[in-house]
């Protein structure tokens, strides 16, 4: 598919839609995230290609939120093989994938390269956190789906 | 709250230390990191790959996949010369620049979008500066190849890196599916001036963008009420002075990266 910005995502199996927004890099290089309040969207991040374009898009969404335990992209660890996600884009159309992996990583030990590398065809990467700490009241783990284009709508 | 307590803190002194947000400080280890694109094509030659630079120091390895080149010219594997141009937009021509009309985006018709030649993407020790731009005996060649080599970097390529403006291009077209004039205008390109234009003109383009580090801060503390987020929002808004605002971003991730 040509590039069109995301509009909105849809996860059928967690009845879960959510809008997106776009966010980029902090000046470490690690990610921005979306805002944390209740309600948040997920965000597109803006140095990854459009979702349906070729190449790995990332999508990043918190697990809970300042008010709630589940934010956009709770519960993602259910989500399995074959499972699809719909992205609208601004052009109308509509990019859908199949869940192929999902794979928990610690944040201290991150494949970057697995993660965000180029790939010959259209894919996609949600990714949350994982692995609440109670005593630090971090989250140490990343949760990441990967997902294939399979029909565009 | 700790969390507030410390960013505040620090403002101050990384305020002095940086002068703006955008603009990349010249400083030996700034283009740091791992950069990639997806390779698409241009000028409908129907080739597609891939692009990898990661930058340690001020030394750069840079990887191109491709496949679906042109494969032959004069009976030879068509060499496919191949650069990272800086100093634009740091994009990719469309047809739309065209500005001459004839069907085909020119070397030239591309430098508005993609900039002029910062590196030279040439094979083993030739050199990597635009003195080899058009030497087609030290391009890679054939319709599908992995290039991978590593080399000193220099400094104006760095900058494009870490600033967003350096796109990697592959150049040389098959004549048969381009427009007539691909085959009956020639170059002019310095050094290429007598090679027909599909020899010179872009078959693959992408721009080159930071990967990031590392994983992503996608959980909220909860004892965190208002979330860092909407702090720094605010404090940006009470009308902080850039510096201040990008150094509390730095400062702010490595806290709650840990």
């Amino acid at each position: 598919m040509d590039a069109s910005r995301p509009v909105s995502l849809t996860i059928g199996a967690l009845d879960r839609t959510s809008k997106i927004i776009e966010t980029g890099l902090r000046d470490d290089r690690t990610l921005e995230v979306p805002p944390e309040h209740e309600g948040a969207p997920a965000s597109w991040f803006t140095g990854s290609p459009t979702p349906g374009q070729r190449g790995p898009a990332v999508l990043l969404g918190h697990v809970n939120s300042t008010a709630d335990d589940s934010g956009v992209f709770y519960n993602l660890d259910a989500l399995e093989q074959g499972d699809q996600i719909s992205v609208t884009r601004t052009d109308g159309t509509r990019a859908i994938f199949e869940v192929y992996k999902s794979e928990l990583y610690p944040k201290n030990d991150f494949p970057t390269k697995a993660v965000y590398s180029p790939t010959p065809g259209a894919e996609l990467r949600l990714i949350t956190c994982d692995g609440f700490t109670a005593s630090s009241g971090d989250f140490v783990k990343n949760l990441v789906i990967y997902a294939k284009l399979v029909d565009t709508a | 709250m700790k969390l507030m307590k410390k960013t505040m803190l620090l403002a101050p002194a990384v305020a002095l230390g940086l002068t703006a947000m955008g603009a990349a400080p010249a400083m030996a280890d700034h283009a740091e990191g791992s950069y990639s694109t997806m390779l698409n094509q241009v000028n409908s030659s129907g080739a597609s790959g891939e692009a990898w630079v990661t930058v340690e120091g001020s030394q750069a390895t840079v990887t191109i996949e491709t496949s679906g080149l042109a494969e032959t010219f004069k009976d030879a594997a068509y060499p496919h010369v191949q650069h990272i141009h800086i100093g634009a937009q740091g994009t990719c021509p469309t047809m739309a620049d065209d500005a001459n009309g004839d069907g085909v985006i020119s070397t030239v018709e591309g430098k508005p979008a993609y900039g002029a030649i910062g590196t030279t993407l040439s094979v083993g020790s030739a050199a990597k500066d635009a003195s080899t731009a058009t030497d087609v005996t030290v391009a890679p060649s054939g319709s599908s190849y992995t290039y991978k080599e590593t080399f000193e970097l220099n400094e104006k390529t760095q900058d494009a890196l870490a600033n967003g403006t350096a796109v990697a291009v592959v150049h040389g077209l098959n004549p048969a599916n381009q427009p007539a004039a691909a085959t009956e205008t020639m170059s002019g390109l310095p050094g290429a001036a007598k090679l027909p234009l599909a020899a010179t003109a872009p078959a693959l383009c992408g721009p080159l963008q930071m990967m990031p580090a590392g994983g992503a801060d996608t959980g909220v503390t909860p004892t965190e009420q208002g979330g860092a987020n909407e702090m720094g929002m605010y404090a940006l808004g009470g009308g902080l002075i850039a510096a201040a605002g990008a150094g509390y971003a730095i400062r702010r991730s490595k806290v709650a990266a840990r």
